[in-house]
């Protein structure tokens, strides 16, 4: 039996494949074949692709090493390589970092400073430089930071390289749901919600963003509307981690029952999610919901992936509850002592 | 202050016509769809005053070079001059609704006859008109060109009610004016319509369309006329099927027969479905009609019930469009469910061409899945084969996530009989996670390449005690390389050592490699987060206790040898196993060579000293 393929098979049979482990893994056994075969402008070729579907199916940490390698191929000879493409996804690289709590605020901070300075090289507007440094002082819980560096980069000039529009009004957006102004989000969710603005994933995180907004103002109707709309757009998808776990928080208040259905089709999903924050807001969000369906509903067993690591029986709601709180306290307390503040657990409260 | 005046910008009419025609459709093909369109709404208009009324459309071709002119009569409702009025008024700026209408893909009569009427441009330099309107009134000649200029007339004779419309064919759209391709494209876009289409050439009267299929009003009865239906495929898309669904939806406002494709599909490839909308043609490369995992069918869908787009060659993605997709994935699903059921071998026929299809619907569906597990195809140490027959061995079935999992393990696992899946392609893997929750006494597992080792035969330990200073000095020599060494038994017996690794593992010489060529800050990065990946990351060199050299290397222990012997088995296995070496690994590989040449030569002059 033949289990080597060559490297444009396995890049021809990885080009047919949507995004995601399968297109994946076959992208890097063609990396690997490359390496292997000292193939270098392959082996770059591969790892482009790698960080393109690594970066949209939840394998961030994956598209970290390959784009640190890139950048080193890069840094070496850089008239072989095209600088666009890889700027674009170091934009990729930088909007991930800080989900990893193993790094450092100053480490995340000299990557921006480095993205910047390259931005600049290259002609390219600093507004890029701006908007990455509101949305990551955003997730590092630095709200004060984070309004400056958004009042100053909406004044500066987009550029080919900055983000689409559909993306930054959402990020804004985001801002003003840690800001707790309710009312403010769905203002700036607006454009999007009317169709206005879209883009591959625009409106479906937005969909799912604007859910707890509408719970606290009292328009359950409108949110019934959207999260059903939302689910539809992002089911199946392992990309979607967090917006799995905003349906399921908003789920477990208004109908716990489909907040159970998200949960047992998306579980997967997370649990194989290389991104620990997306992990960890979506297991914060499964603790109440199992709470809130063990009440409920208390015979139910619940469907567990087949490599779950989990010992306990699947039908004791409420022990399994405290598994997955427990889980994301532990993650959320990494993020504590590396921000320096509350931020995080704050938000799981 | 000056006062401020109020102008009116000119547009370029030519010029606008240049725009719509030819960027709001894809192709000049069109022009013919449009007429037919205008047509068919005429008809139906005409068919809602007066019940009962047969209608008909007659096409027609005279002369020839630049005499070339085409007609396309109708017997439909007409137009009043006040119509005409109305629908120039469309064209030439933005009328009460005709703005609206244009952006709304509005579908009544008037309010599209200009857009389709438009289209013509593309082909002809004027376009002639005459018209009757059912309504009474003195019947009209209206004579358009591209340049926005037009006349209307009264005519001095009476016409019969309907409506005319000539084209005088441009030299470089003579192609589109050709009896056999007027005859196939009239066929294309109006093989469904409730009445005749008639192609007039040379003396000759062809009838476009046949008599309308019975199970176009319920695609149920298709099941008993397979012939026709396939025969009715085959001239529609082209193709030659062999089998075929018939799809409606629960309104019965939309029907359609999904032809399996005879052939087998890649997972991008386009999906394109003839869709009908109140019986024309309105889309061949319909996409987003039926549901991602659809795509070993080509259908044939009419419906009178979806939002066309503005060129009418698309539907907007609006929720009834949505329902409709669903609902048929339904009746398409249902389909399946019943060949399970009464016709296995039919759908096991299908399941070989479209393992794929198959897949990505039992997915997301796990009754489904349930229900033809049995004969879908996987890859596997046994080899290729379907999965009732894995499930029969009524083993364990191990599964890797990767195709790159599997390659590390497969040598190993065959030469063990260990019944192992390759879960790399798409869906396997996932398949192969769910399958216990789906069907019953089914055992799955995921399988890491370091397990592999499970099926070892363990050393026992007195034996092992005898090896314990060869094995420490193995791990000691290992260390460097976070692997550490294991003695067990395993065929074949002529491989020496293997070399497994854990995803942490896996994951932290992609670190590694990946620092050695990375910027200083992106390596100091990488190492960050390999301080955050547990022990578990240490791989592991099992040396097999069957081969003779490594029975030699573990019983003669040497603080010189073993480790240099260790260390270069270790590289060996690496190579093996095809794994890309780090700087350390390839230093070791080289000073190990040179050392063994020298060794070598050096046993050599030894003995001729002895000599």
């Amino acid at each position: 039996m033949k289990t080597e393929m060559d490297f444009e098979e396995l890049m021809d049979e990885a080009y047919g494949l949507p995004n995601g482990p399968a297109k994946l893994g076959m992208l890097e056994e063609a990396a690997r074949v490359a390496d292997v075969n000292g193939m270098e402008e392959e082996a770059y070729e591969a790892r482009s692709e790698i960080v393109e579907t690594a970066t949209f199916c939840g394998y961030p940490m994956k598209a970290l090493i390959a784009f640190s390698w890139q950048l080193g191929k890069f840094d070496q000879q850089p008239e072989e390589y095209d600088e666009e493409t890889l700027m674009w996804s170091y934009k990729w690289i930088l909007g991930k970092l800080s989900s990893f709590p193993e790094v450092s605020r100053d480490k995340i901070m000299e990557l921006l400073e480095d993205f910047g300075q390259r931005f600049k090289s290259f002609g390219y507007s600093e507004r890029s430089y701006w908007y990455y440094r509101f949305r990551i002082s955003m997730d590092l819980g630095e709200l004060e930071e984070a309004g400056s560096s958004y009042a100053k980069f909406r004044t500066m000039d987009r550029d080919f390289m900055s983000d689409c529009e559909a993306c930054e009004q959402d990020e804004m957006m985001r801002y003003f749901i840690l800001t707790g102004d309710d009312e403010k989000v769905l203002e700036m969710a607006k454009p999007i919600l009317k169709g206005r603005m879209s883009c591959a994933e625009i409106p479906h995180l937005t969909l799912s963003e604007i859910l707890m907004p509408l719970y606290r103002l009292g328009r359950t109707a409108e949110a019934d509307k959207h999260q059903q709309k939302g689910y539809r757009l992002i089911k199946g998808q392992n990309d979607f981690v967090r917006s799995f776990a905003e349906q399921m928080d908003y789920l477990a208040r208004t109908n716990p029952a489909k907040g159970i259905d998200v949960l047992e089709e998306s579980l997967v999903f997370a649990m194989n999610n290389e991104d620990p924050f997306a992990k960890m807001l979506f297991y914060a969000r499964t603790a109440p919901l199992l709470r809130r369906w063990a009440d409920e509903s208390p015979e139910y067993r619940l469907r567990l992936p087949a490599s779950f690591p989990y010992e306990g029986d699947p039908g004791d709601l409420h022990k399994l509850a405290d598994y997955f709180a427990g889980y994301a306290q532990a993650a959320a307390d990494k993020y504590d002592q590396r921000n320096g503040n509350r931020h995080v657990s704050s938000l799981l409260g | 202050m000056t006062a401020s005046n109020e102008y009116r910008f000119q547009v370029n009419l030519s010029g606008m016509i240049q725009i719509l025609s030819n960027h709001l459709y894809s192709s000049p093909k069109v022009f013919l769809r449009e007429l037919m369109q205008n047509a068919t709404d005429a008809i139906t208009a005409r068919t809602e005053a007066e019940p009962g009324y047969q209608g008909e459309v007659r096409v027609e071709l005279t002369g020839t070079g630049e005499q070339l002119t085409m007609m396309v009569e109708d017997n439909g409702i007409g137009l009043t001059e006040a119509d005409i009025h109305e629908f120039l008024a469309m064209i030439g700026q933005s009328s009460k609704r005709g703005q609206q209408a244009l952006l709304d893909g509005e579908t009544s009569f008037i309010g599209r006859f200009g857009i389709g009427l438009l289209s013509c441009f593309m082909v002809s330099h004027e376009i002639v008109m005459l018209t009757q309107s059912a309504k009474g009134g003195p019947s009209m000649e209206w004579r358009g060109k591209p340049d926005g200029t037009y006349t209307i007339r009264q005519l001095d004779t009476q016409l019969s009610p309907g409506t005319k419309v000539y084209l005088r064919c441009t030299p470089d759209a003579a192609h589109y004016f050709e009896a056999d391709y007027v005859k196939e494209a009239l066929f294309y876009y109006g093989a469904l319509l409730p009445y005749a289409v008639t192609l007039h050439h040379d003396g000759v009267q062809h009838v476009v369309n046949s008599e309308t299929p019975i199970w176009l009003m319920d695609p149920a009865l298709a099941r008993s006329r397979r012939a026709e239906v396939l025969a009715f495929g085959e001239r529609l898309l082209g193709e030659k099927f062999q089998d075929f669904i018939p799809l409606t939806t629960a309104s019965g406002r939309t029907g359609g027969i999904a032809f399996v494709l005879p052939h087998a599909v890649n997972l991008n490839a386009k999906r394109s479905h003839r869709v009908y909308l109140k019986r024309m043609l309105i889309s061949e490369k319909a996409e987003n009609i039926l549901p991602e995992w659809a795509f070993f069918v080509k259908c044939l869908i009419w419906t009178d019930e979806l939002q066309p787009t503005a060129s009418r060659e698309h539907f907007y993605e609006n929720e009834k469009l949505e329902e409709v997709r669903s609902e048929l994935g339904d009746a398409l699903r249902k389909g399946l469910v019943d060949m399970a059921e009464s016709q296995t071998e039919r759908l096991q026929k299908l399941i070989r061409l479209h393992a794929l299809s198959m897949k990505a619907l039992a997915v997301q569906d796990q009754a489904f899945f349930a229900m033809i597990h049995r004969w879908l195809p996987f890859e596997s140490t046994r080899g290729h084969r379907e999965l009732g027959e894995l499930i029969d061995e009524g083993e364990t079935l191990y599964f890797t996530s990767s195709v790159d999992e599997y390659r590390q393990i497969h040598h190993v696992a065959s030469a063990q009989s260990m019944l192992v899946i390759n879960g790399g392609y798409i869906y396997d893997s996932e398949l192969m996670a769910t399958l216990p929750m789906t069907v019953h006494n089914v055992r799955t597992e995921r399988l890491e390449p370091d397990q592999v080792s499970m099926s070892f035969t363990d050393v026992p330990p007195a034996e092992r005690n005898q090896y314990y200073d060869a094995l420490r000095l193995a791990d000691s020599a290992l260390q460097r390389f976070r692997c550490r060494a294991e003695v067990k038994g395993f065929k074949p017996s002529d491989l020496p050592v293997l070399f497994t690794l854990s995803q942490e593992s896996s994951t932290l010489r992609a670190l590694e490699k990946a620092s050695e060529e990375s910027t200083e800050l992106f390596s100091s990065i990488l190492g960050s987060l390999s301080s955050g990946i547990s022990s578990a990351g240490y791989s592991t060199l099992y040396l097999n206790v069957n081969n003779p050299i490594i029975q030699r290397v573990l019983t003669a222990p040497d603080d010189q040898m073993t480790p240099i012997a260790i260390e270069m088995l270790y590289v060996n296995a690496l190579m093996m196993g095809h794994y890309a070496m780090n700087r350390q690994e390839l230093e070791v590989l080289n000073q190990g060579i040179v050392r063994f040449i020298d060794w070598g030569l050096r046993a050599n002059t030894d003995r001729k000293g002895d000599a």
